[in-house]
């Protein structure tokens, strides 16, 4: 009773005995001395008990090497000790009363049982499945960051490659404005990516291993690289060094080409029907994108700057690639989704659907521009760069967003497992 | 700084372990679910029926729910015995001249109805896939192989990238909201190092969910399908047991099933997603990708090609003039 604001005349110790306010303290001191005795003695008391328990119990208790808080060792403490508490024979069986008698149940019986045969059983995958009750997987978890850094990424990857080109075309004003926009792109990458992290503290656990089967893994080894390239060879232009800022950005395009493109493989590599049946058209569509948004960001940066004059050759190549890249996209787009049938599902209805429609009404317009802008001149290809972009956007979020709607659809999602993998050439 | 290893190097005294789930012996009576939830301090589902018409207010396997009972309700269309006396009394009706009652038509409709024909429970959970999509999905190495050739989440290195959770082909592993991180069935690591089965399959009063070395599971398992069949279940089978290459190459945690595996919400054939497209995929979109920078440095070199021989001609034409 040692809270001031309780003392008084009516409290009572532990023992029941009234307290007589300032003089009982140290009886209640000394009564507290006897309790902590006592306690320890019946904690002793508990351990000796356990101890002989432990020494009766026929468990393996030993356990696992390692210091308490900290990763096993994979080792058990007895070398060779075998598996304890396994259930070395059938025998729970006899426990339950559904079978009454028959304990024999799935027991003892005749040897004449077959693993495959019982497997057959499920029947063959040719039938379709008479009814789907879901749900069959999880839809993915990825919000809005995930299709904006595809988009971002993508531009950058696109500008390393028109940095390399603009090199190579002996430009060497353009390749270091392309340089610029690749490292503007990828600035923004990492942070998005970290936002959607489910703990963004722990971000740098992604570092943690090269794992080259996870496309994530590579995904992220391969931004970490491309972004410090980046940043090297705008370092190196700002410092002079025009032949080692080229270099760096060379090296930088064959980054860039995985950069574009892993994000499909990423898609392509998990149990939702869309982008697994999609995997070897999401690559490709993926990098186009990237090379449409990545000329376009670098074809209006320049114009926005000032340094691309009309006539210059270097804005002709802009302009062609843009188009054979965007037209590339749609074209793959449109192919996939035919080949795919029902298994679309999602890439044309609701949100995603209308989204992935826009876009390629978008491209459609920025193609017919071509052809106009002999007349106009720049302000409309200007125009067709600004669509080509916002396309892009939308397609990454599309392609998103109707991955999440088709895994939600458990008649696909049963489909998909029923059907084998039809490529294009098989 | 390297990759695990995909499959460790046996040691002595450990072996596979596994979980055999017999939905011909489960009641629903949920007690796994709840054990489960104990042993490994997760949060509860709420009260609501998840799934429309289906007492089942777990809903799927989750963050925080690592052992679900699934509820089928098994509907059968009316019985030919009831059909045909009420057909023949409809065309009775109708050739009498004039529209069947509505009356009628309820009974009708109230006959033509489904019925419950029979529940079918299932314990779902983990299956611990020889080719595990999520352990191949990880980039943080935070999911690994045990051991006893389970696959666990660590839940300290996890950072939550959600990749692992659209990388299952069985729906399983998912990532918690709250807590950021994904979770899903250890098949009780903890309890296996101190010799204890895991709380499922010792919560378990019908012995549905069985706990063992592999092998001794598919003894006990393909004995059981083959009493089955003697008795004229003739339905049963074996969903992922031995080495099943439509299965992922064999689950750890296998189920002996009567009914199509759609209708428990499993597919057909599965594979670790990574395993079967990262491959033709990866080549697919490097190919593309040095195409693509090959391609814009061809369209730049030759523009700028034509630009000079432009300009040569017209230095040419305008010497001439000169």
């Amino acid at each position: 009773m040692a809270w001031p604001g309780r003392r008084g005349a009516g409290d009572s110790t532990s023992d029941g005995r009234v307290a007589g306010g300032d003089g009982s303290g140290g009886d209640v001191h000394a009564d507290w001395d006897t309790a902590r005795a006592a306690a320890r003695a019946r904690q002793e008391e508990a351990a000796h008990a356990q101890r002989e328990h432990d020494a009766s119990d026929p468990r393996d208790m030993t356990p696992a090497l390692g210091v308490p808080g900290q990763p096993g060792s994979w080792q058990r403490a007895e070398e060779g000790a075998d598996v304890a508490l396994h259930i070395g024979e059938w025998r729970d069986g006899r426990w339950s009363y559904l079978y009454g008698d028959d304990t024999a149940y799935g027991v003892n019986g005749d040897d004449d049982f077959d693993v495959e045969e019982a497997l057959r059983r499920r029947g063959s995958r040719d039938e379709e499945p008479s009814r789907v009750v879901g749900p069959m997987i999880h839809a993915p978890v990825w919000t809005w960051e995930v299709p904006l850094y595809f988009w971002f990424g993508g531009i950058a990857a696109g500008s390393s490659f028109v940095a390399l080109a603009c090199d190579l075309a002996g430009d060497e004003k353009s390749a270091a404005v392309a340089r610029k926009v690749a490292l503007g792109a990828v600035i923004p990458s990492p942070v998005l990516l970290i936002m959607d992290l489910g703990r963004p503290a722990r971000f740098l656990n992604m570092l943690r291993i090269v794992k080259v089967r996870s496309p994530m893994s590579l995904g992220a080894w391969c931004l970490i690289s491309f972004s410090q390239l980046a940043a090297g060879s705008v370092a190196l232009d700002l410092l002079g060094r025009k032949k080692a800022a080229k270099v760096v950005g060379g090296v930088n395009a064959v980054f860039g080409g995985y950069l574009g493109s892993y994000t499909g493989v990423l898609l392509a590599s998990t149990a939702v029907p869309l982008w697994a049946r999609s995997r070897l058209f999401l690559g490709p569509i993926f990098v186009c994108t990237a090379t449409a948004t990545g000329a376009a960001a670098t074809r209006l940066t320049l114009i926005a700057t000032g340094n691309l004059p009309d006539n210059h050759p270097t804005r002709h190549a802009l302009g062609t690639v843009e188009t054979v890249a965007m037209g590339l996209e749609l074209t793959l787009s449109e192919i996939n989704e035919r080949r795919l049938g029902d298994l679309a599902h999602g890439l044309e209805e609701g949100r995603p659907g209308r989204m992935f429609k826009a876009a390629k009404w978008l491209v459609r317009g920025g193609l017919l521009l071509r052809p106009i802008r002999k007349r106009t001149g720049r302000p409309a290809h200007d125009f067709a760069s600004v669509m080509y972009l916002v396309a892009g956007l939308l397609f990454r979020f599309a392609w998103v967003l109707a991955g999440q709607t088709n895994a939600r659809d458990d008649e696909v999602v049963a489909k998909m497992a029923r059907e084998p993998a039809k490529e294009p050439g098989a | 700084m390297t990759e695990i290893a995909v499959r460790r190097p046996e040691k002595p005294g450990s072996k596979r372990m596994g979980f055999f789930t017999d939905t011909t012996t489960c009641i629903g009576c949920k007690a796994c679910e709840v054990a489960c939830k104990q042993w490994n301090d997760l949060p509860a589902d709420g009260y609501q029926f998840k799934r429309g018409g289906s007492y089942d207010h777990t809903g799927q396997l989750d963050a925080s729910t690592w052992r679900h009972v699934r509820f089928v309700e098994i509907e059968t269309p009316v019985h030919e015995a009831v059909r045909t006396p009420m057909d023949t009394f409809i065309g009775a009706a109708t050739d009498g001249g004039g529209g069947v009652s509505h009356d009628v038509m309820d009974l009708v409709g109230m006959l033509e109805q489904p019925e419950l024909d029979k529940w079918v429970f299932m314990s779902d959970v983990c299956k611990h896939c020889t080719h595990a999509g999520c352990l191949d999905a990880c980039p943080t190495g935070a999911l690994i192989r045990t051991e006893y050739e389970t696959v666990i989440l660590q839940a300290d290195v996890c950072n939550g990238c959600g990749y692992c959770v659209p990388s299952c082909p069985f729906g399983v592993v998912a990532r918690s909201p709250e807590d950021g991180r994904a979770a899903k069935c250890t098949l009780c690591y903890d309890r296996l190092e101190d010799g204890l089965e895991p709380a499922c399959a010792k919560a378990c009063p019908t012995d549905s969910i069985t706990f063992g070395p592999y092998d001794e599971l598919m003894d006990i398992a393909a004995r059981r399908v083959t009493t089955l069949h003697d008795r004229g279940v003739d339905g049963a089978y074996l969903y992922g047991a031995g080495e099943d290459e439509e299965l992922a190459g064999g689950l750890g945690a296998f189920f002996l099933l009567t009914e199509p595996p759609e209708t428990y919400g499993l597919p057909h054939r599965a594979e670790s997603p990574v395993q079967e497209n990262v491959v033709p995929a990866t080549f697919a979109a490097m190919g593309a990708g040095l195409l693509a920078a090959a391609g814009v440095a061809t369209a730049f070199v030759l523009g700028a090609k034509r630009a000079d021989q432009k300009m040569s001609r017209v230095r040419r034409m305008r010497g001439r003039s000169w």
